[in-house]
């Protein structure tokens, strides 16, 4: 048999961040609650860590929890249960010497009734930046989130994009150790967006410490060294998101293409040796000289394949595997008949 | 240099939520009224008590008023941040939620000065140099700072419960009129003013500012002003337990 022609195993993931390693945590959150009243809870039993360096991405549906969760880990809102340390201190206690340490872009468009570039060093300001440092901060802020021609102009009457640009440069200004990023790049065009991440990364790669929610799950792929996913306020799943499209994946999509098209008795040849291999699989088309088919553990299929035609001398000219995603693994995890969460909660380190 | 958290929102305050316009109609209604108002009564009133001209009458008034327009502002400013978010953006930040609560107050007290000032220097060539000694110009400052501190900490208790701005500002639109019109702002109370508008009259705390501003105006303290004084820091103070309240309880999160 010759080496497989333009064989592919799928799209390859392209990360912005480099690979998990052991880090010291800056925030660690255990059996994490919150309720609007004791029958009535916005989040529960959320136990996850968040590392220094590290980018951590909560995904989830509308009203799974997300922007509670940051509320809460940002003191905005009491915790009702569990407990929380932020840099090592309970979440109860903390106070203005922790918050100084952090950054927070909320949900909700907060502004102030000045211009752009004085909302900016206006920012800086209240967080007791230097007005030096201020002014020099805020012009490569500007430039960076592409502020620049509307620097003058108040920012209400920005697009929705230059809105959250704005919202995400302002936030930038002072000094952080953990940034809290509640769906920053909801509404912005892709290359913009691309933009933010790399910058973010850049500024993870540096130690800045990350937490990040998204309803767009390629950037979790890209950005979060882990992710976990939210599902009625209780964390369905975490770890880094290569483990939870791996665990949570649906079955991939193989295409094995043949030199030439098979003949009936093949075909149905192939399609016994496939179903004598005992992975559940299911075709999708046999056309004459490729076959499209289904598979969870594709690898042992594909195998399965070559060690058939190889006495046929037959070739198998392509065989590509697309790899799952992680909106796939997301799809799977909090879909309406996904399994109930009465299980342990699937952790990967 | 790096301010108190409280000065940084003090400054912040002035500059962030309040536009030029707003700002004019505020403190030029009423230098625009001591003018106007003033010279036309003046010409139909021949003395006030002891005050002496109409215009002489309602300086001290005016200037009493100043502590709803420093309050007004306060509250704009409180309701805009929530409006506009910058209440939680604040509260994530390295601040105290005490030390917003102290800087809007500050805001109000600050903002009610400068109406004072602009006041008097309006009235200057209208009824010329007060003439007022130390000890009641301090009466005068101490006076407006508890009525900031009374009417800025009951529009920040209101605005902590409410979660539309048009109620919102309905509220404080027809609190500020009624406080200053059923006062002793611009007319005094006689024995001919019907018992029922007396008694609502004389449970307006602006209603004692305004005298003892006057009293202060005219060199005549008397018992009342102790009186007045004692009433408006009582009122000061439960405004500030409400104010205290309403944030401890303020719900963050999306207003209209």
């Amino acid at each position: 048999m010759r080496p497989i022609a333009g064989g592919e195993t799928g799209r390859r993931s392209v990360s912005f961040t480099d690979s998990a390693s052991p880090r010291e945590a800056v925030l660690r959150v255990d059996r994490l609650g919150y309720a609007y009243s004791p029958d009535r809870f916005a989040i529960r039993d959320l136990s996850f860590e968040v590392g220094r360096g590290e980018v951590f991405g909560l995904l989830g549906r509308n009203g799974a929890g997300k922007t509670t969760t940051v509320r809460v880990l940002t003191t905005l809102l009491p915790p009702t249960e569990g407990t929380a340390l932020l840099f090592g201190k309970d979440l109860h206690q903390c106070g203005r010497a922790e918050r100084a340490r952090l950054g927070v872009v909320l949900q909700a468009e907060s502004l102030d009734f000045v211009s752009v570039e004085r909302n900016l060093t206006l920012y800086g300001f209240l967080w007791g930046v230097p007005r030096e440092v201020a002014k020099s901060r805020a012009e490569e802020m500007l430039a960076l989130f592409e502020l620049n021609e509307v620097r003058h102009r108040k920012p209400w009457g920005l697009s929705g994009g230059e809105r959250r640009r704005f919202q995400v440069a302002r936030e930038l200004m002072h000094e952080m150790e953990l940034l809290f990023l509640d769906e920053p790049t909801v509404g912005l065009d892709a290359l913009t967006r691309k933009r933010i991440l790399e910058y973010l990364a850049r500024r993870a790669r540096e130690g800045l410490s990350i937490v990040f929610t998204t309803h767009i799950l390629q950037e979790a792929d890209l950005l979060c060294h882990r992710i976990g996913v939210l599902q009625a306020g209780r964390l369905r799943a975490s770890g880094p998101p290569a483990e939870v499209k791996r665990r949570y994946r649906g079955p991939r999509t193989v295409e094995a293409g043949f030199e030439r098209a098979l003949t009936g008795a093949e075909r149905s040849d192939l399609l016994a040796v496939l179903a004598r291999a005992g992975e559940k699989f299911k075709v999708v088309t046999f056309e004459p000289g490729v076959l499209t088919f289904q598979a969870g553990n594709a690898e042992d299929l594909v195998a399965e394949i070559s060690r058939w035609a190889s006495p046929r001398d037959l070739d198998v000219d392509r065989i590509s595997v697309r790899e799952a995603t992680l909106e796939e693994a997301f799809v799977n995890l909090v879909s309406d008949d996904a399994p109930p969460d009465t299980g342990p909660r699937a952790e990967f380190a | 240099m790096t301010f108190p958290p409280v000065v940084r929102l003090v400054i912040r305050n002035f500059e962030a939520n309040l536009d030029p316009i707003t700002l004019l109609v505020m403190f030029g209604q009423p230098a625009f009224l001591i003018v106007i108002l003033g010279t036309m009564f003046s010409g139909l009133i021949s003395s006030v008590g002891s005050s002496g001209s109409y215009i002489a009458f309602l300086v001290p008034g005016m200037i009493a008023s100043q502590m709803i327009t420093g309050a007004v502002l306060c509250g704009r400013v409180f309701w805009l941040d929530r409006r506009w978010a910058m209440v939680e953006q604040i509260f994530s930040g390295p601040f105290l939620r005490a030390e917003y609560l102290a800087a809007l107050l500050i805001t109000a007290l600050l903002f009610s000065l400068v109406g004072v000032g602009i006041m008097v220097l309006v009235a200057l060539p209208l009824i010329g140099v007060p003439g007022l000694s130390l000890p009641e110009l301090a009466v005068i400052l101490g006076t407006i700072a508890l009525g900031s501190l009374f009417f800025g900490g009951l529009l920040i208790a209101i605005g902590g419960r409410i979660r539309s701005a048009n109620l919102y500002f309905t509220i404080q639109s027809v609190l500020q009129y009624f406080l200053i019109f059923i006062s002793t702002v611009y007319y005094p109370v006689s024995a001919k003013t019907p018992l029922v508008l007396r008694a609502i009259v004389y449970a307006n705390p602006l209603t004692y500012a305004a005298n003892t501003v006057r009293d202060a105006f005219t060199h005549s303290f008397g018992p009342g002003d102790l009186v007045a004084g004692a009433v408006l820091t009582g009122l000061a103070v439960v405004a500030f337990v409400l104010a205290v309240a309403s944030f401890n309880r303020l719900e963050l999160g999306p207003v209209q």
